[in-house]
């Protein structure tokens, strides 16, 4: 792009929703036409979104190219300033002059805070803005922020936070409410559906700037699923098929069993292959999404919103038949895994084996599918295939503790696990203003609708939170395979709006919860204590938190949280 | 107080102190307004922060800043009241009350802590709880599982000595490049534990693509998976905490040995002993203070041992690499149970204290041994 042709697309982003109001902006479109700018941005992806920023979409999506490597730094500070335009229609330049702000978040796989330093480095040179960095390792986060709500040490402006962690901040009143303004910028209508109130409220007040959708969604390798010589064993095994009566990718978690245990000494072009990968070593609470993948199938029952606790008494769930066959579904799968197993994260299944070409099935976040036609470590970007989370042939049902047989088929219950990231403004700012203003307007920036494209297209620890992601056109014209991103993008959004989804709690002390089950589950599957006498083990230990943390206010936040 | 010094039979006499009762008086009063003023700031405090009054202070920090004048007050009043013995006090006052604020205080404010019911997510705050935390604990099975783990780490430190001492003999020999190898074996005890944790937990054992799993392999080791059953695992955490550890216990035997009497060396040569008589009956017996020492500051090192299994295994698999220290860390970090925590870390501390006393006694003859230590 020519620099006068940049400059004249930044100049217009920043005013185009007034711009294409008038006849002006139509004049203006075909005198940016006559440059050749739009000559290249003119295709039919992105339908619905005014033309200018249809190509601006185009422009940064080129940034670096799908397929041209890893992104840089300098990739992030370029998609950064492309993006500003929507900051520049609420902010004058130099307008923060002398603001300086503190920033928490993550440094996941040099992800997250890595690419938010690039992306705002533009924002704080527009701005006169000054961001200092905190950043912290998944596993460290919640300790970090627990220890910072309670001794009073909120050390933070902006802070990058999970949906799950809102009943222990919003609702302790250390967040700045959300000026209308924001709401505008953003464009809060285009989220999906389950991103919306109450997700990032409390009280009926918004608090997130909403960045990432999570879901876990189940990865395959499609080529050894297509594999003859499998196909053939498998047809020539005795062994429980579970349903599965052709060689292909498993539906239910039944025939995942059965398929996992199948390729146990099974050969793939000349190498040992492994069908499920579990992670079974405990990862700072998040571990126990993994299980929960595994069990929504079993324990969601489309007739009742609670499959983790009872939702009139807190009394968990972990410990009923549904909860103990999943974690027996681990045990049993184990010794089918690779020999290490048992010494696996979920970071090492899903970057280390799934995207290195160990293990044929994978549960994850969405991130295994963006990283892996992008991310360098790579192996298996054009084998891979996803779907929403197995089901199951049967579910059960707590209310008559009783498994049912759906007539609809088998029962199925994606994980919305975490429900995305979000960031979040911290109420210590609002004694100030500028200062308060100059937060929201950096958080509003990483949470515009433009910047979001791209965070789902390349490595970034974001994954689709919003409908106009959901065009594939813009995906095909960005560089990504038709089938491989229709596949993709199907496996996220029939997951966020299925009508049997399990919504993550978002009660104060959740990965208090989640913690002390990590660590009961790792004797579990280390063969110390019984399946059954393991889950026991957890409901005991959850019941004594709910205790501690107030089991009526617990009630009131986790029906809250389902609806209810 | 006069400033002339007086001759005494021609001997330096110090001026005679006289402290006349006024000074005695206002000493003592100064003391005891100082004392009422800070436990009267501290009872405000108290009930400012349990609801019961509306006077108090946002912070803690005020009552800091009472707690120095308080020992400003009380270094005067004892100045005024008790002259001379007043001025020799002061030569221990000041660290005796910087340890009660830094040590003595927090330590026993650590037991106040280890009696409540706190959870960082509760609505309700912390709540007194008396011993019901250590009631918790005694039918805690992962803390005595760490218990257990510790006494097998600490029992490794008997290997990680006799490997420690035969490095140290190896280079208070006349060899070659001595300086060098110094140097060089003390390299581990510099790296950080974390660094070890990724270079040889995460990397170096690394099951897949590792040099030591590949050259396993090529061992004919099928699945050499370091960490994957609970001996194993429990083995390479110790390998790994051992390989930075026994340079610092290998220093400290190399200076006992460098100090060594040379002529008790010699007379043994004389006398016709062979090198493992002179080692065994001589060298190893005049090194028993030395080694008792080291040993026990490796033991005490050792018994915080955490870094490494945080890193590299999580307490696993199933607990069986699991430190008291790494599951404190877990209890604390990732369950935010501040009460619960704070009693394992008091309950281990009170044990490790007995253990030390009793292998303090234990070894006391040995470590007098030659050198009246």
């Amino acid at each position: 792009m020519r620099m006068e042709d940049y400059k004249r697309l930044i100049a217009l982003q920043a005013s185009r929703r007034e711009f294409l109001r008038g006849a002006a902006g139509v004049a203006s479109v075909a005198a940016l036409g006559s440059t050749g700018v739009l000559g290249t941005m003119g295709s039919a992806f992105a339908e619905g979104l005014p033309a200018e920023e249809q190509a601006l979409r185009k422009q940064i999506l080129a940034i670096p190219g799908v397929g041209k490597g890893q992104p840089t730094d300098a990739d992030f500070q370029k998609v950064g300033e492309m993006v500003l335009g929507a900051t520049k229609a609420n902010v004058k330049e130099g307008e923060f002059a002398g603001v300086e702000l503190s920033f928490m978040g993550l440094n996941n796989q040099n992800l997250h805070n890595v690419l938010f330093r690039g992306f705002l480095k533009p924002w704080e040179q527009y701005t006169g803005a000054k961001i200092s960095w905190i950043d912290l390792a998944q596993a460290d986060y919640n300790a970090r922020l627990q220890q910072s709500i309670a001794t009073g040490t909120v050390d933070f402006d902006i802070c990058e936070m999970g949906a799950p962690f809102e009943g222990d901040v919003c609702g302790k009143g250390l967040t700045s409410e959300m000026p209308d303004w924001v709401k505008k910028q953003i464009d809060m209508d285009d989220l999906v559906n389950y991103l919306k109130p109450p997700v990032g409220t409390w009280d009926g007040k918004q608090y997130r700037v909403t960045i990432d959708g999570d879901t876990h969604n189940f990865n395959f390798r499609t080529d050894v699923f297509a594999d003859a010589d499998l196909a053939k064993a498998w047809a020539a095994d005795g062994g429980d098929k579970a349903g599965l009566t052709e060689w292909g990718v498993p539906k239910t978690w039944q025939q995942v069993q059965a398929v996992t245990k199948f390729l146990k000494g099974q050969k793939f072009k000349g190498n040992d292959v492994y069908g499920y990968l579990d992670p079974p070593k405990p990862w700072g609470g998040f571990g126990f999404y993994f299980l929960g993948s595994r069990a929504t199938a079993y324990a969601k029952h489309p007739d009742d919103k609670a499959w983790l606790f009872d939702a009139d008494t807190m009394k968990p769930r972990i410990n009923n038949p549904a909860w103990v066959r999943a974690i027996q579904d681990v045990i049993d799968a184990l010794p089918f895994e690779p020999p290490n197993q048992i010494n696996a994260d979920p970071n090492e299944t899903g970057f280390s084996q799934f995207l290195g070409g160990t293990g044929s099935m994978v549960t994850w976040w969405g991130d295994i599918g963006s990283n892996a036609k992008t991310n360098d470590s790579s192996v298996v970007g054009d084998v891979c295939g996803f779907s929403i989370l197995p089901g199951s042939d049967d579910v059960y049902n707590s209310k008559t503790g009783q498994w049912d047989k759906l007539p609809s088929g088998p029962n199925y219950a994606p994980n919305l696990a975490y429900l995305g990231w979000g960031v979040y403004v911290m109420a210590r700012v609002d004694s100030d203003p500028k200062k308060q203003k100059a937060a929201w307007s950096a958080a509003a920036h990483l949470g515009g609708k433009d910047l979001a494209i791209w965070t789902a297209m390349y490595p970034s620890g974001f994954q689709c939170y919003r409908n106009s992601q959901h065009d594939i056109d813009e995906w095909v014209a960005a560089g990504y395979d038709k089938d491989f991103i229709s596949n993709y993008l199907a496996s996220q959004f029939d997951s966020y709006n299925h009508p049997n989804g399990a919504i993550e709690p978002r009660i104060p002390g959740i990965f208090q919860y989640y913690s002390a089950a990590e660590d009961i589950l790792a004797n579990i599957f280390a063969g110390k204590l019984k399946a059954q006498e393991g889950a026991d083990q957890i409901a005991a230990a959850w019941e004594k938190l709910t205790d501690q943390i107030g089991r009526d206010n617990q009630i009131k936040l986790y029906k809250a949280s389902l609806g209810m | 107080m006069s400033t002339a010094a007086a001759l005494n039979d021609g001997r330096h006499q110090p001026p005679a102190y006289v402290v006349t009762a006024g000074r005695v008086n206002a000493g003592r009063w100064l003391i005891v307004l100082a004392t009422i003023a800070l436990l009267a700031l501290i009872m405000v405090q108290v009930l400012y922060v349990n609801g019961r009054t509306t006077l108090g202070f946002e912070t803690w920090r005020p009552l800091l800043y009472a707690y120095i004048a308080w020992a400003a007050a009380l270094s005067g009043g004892l100045l005024l009241s008790r002259g001379e013995a007043g001025e020799r006090a002061m030569f221990v006052l000041p660290a005796v009350l910087f340890t009660v604020a830094v040590v003595i205080f927090p330590t026993l404010f650590g037991f106040y802590i280890a009696s409540l019911d706190w959870n960082l997510s509760a609505f309700d705050g912390p709540k007194f709880a008396g011993l019901a935390n250590l009631f918790e604990l005694f039918a805690d099975g992962s803390y005595w599982n760490a218990l257990l783990n510790m006494v097998f780490y600490v029992l490794a430190v008997g290997a990680e000595y006799a490997i420690a001492f035969g490095l140290a003999l190896l280079l208070n020999a006349e060899i070659r490049a001595r300086k060098f190898f110094r140097v060089a074996f003390l390299l581990p005890f510099m790296l950080s534990p974390v660094a070890v944790s990724w270079m040889i937990g995460k990397s170096l054992l690394e099951y897949r693509f590792g040099p030591a799993a590949t050259l396993a392999r090529m061992l004919g080791w099928e699945n050499p998976a370091f960490f994957a059953s609970p001996w194993l695992a429990r083995i390479s955490i110790e390998m790994m905490d051992a390989w930075v550890s026994i340079p610092f216990i290998m220093i400290l035997l190399l200076a006992g040995l460098q100090a060594l009497p040379r002529e008790v060396l010699e007379a043994a040569k004389v006398d016709g002993a062979s090198s493992w008589q002179s080692f065994w009956r001589v060298t190893f017996p005049l090194m028993a203070p030395v080694s008792i020492t080291a040993l026990l500051i490796r033991i005490i090192f050792k018994l915080k041992l955490a870094d490494i299994v945080i890193n590299v295994t999580s307490g696993g698999p199933g607990g069986a690499t699991d430190t008291v220290s790494s599951y404190i860390y877990r209890v604390y970090r990732d369950r935010s149970n501040v009460g619960y925590g704070t009693a394992l870390a008091m309950f281990y501390l009170i044990l490790i204290i007995i253990f030390l006393t009793v292998l303090l006694k234990a070894t006391s003859r040995w470590r007098r041994v030659g050198g009246k230590a």
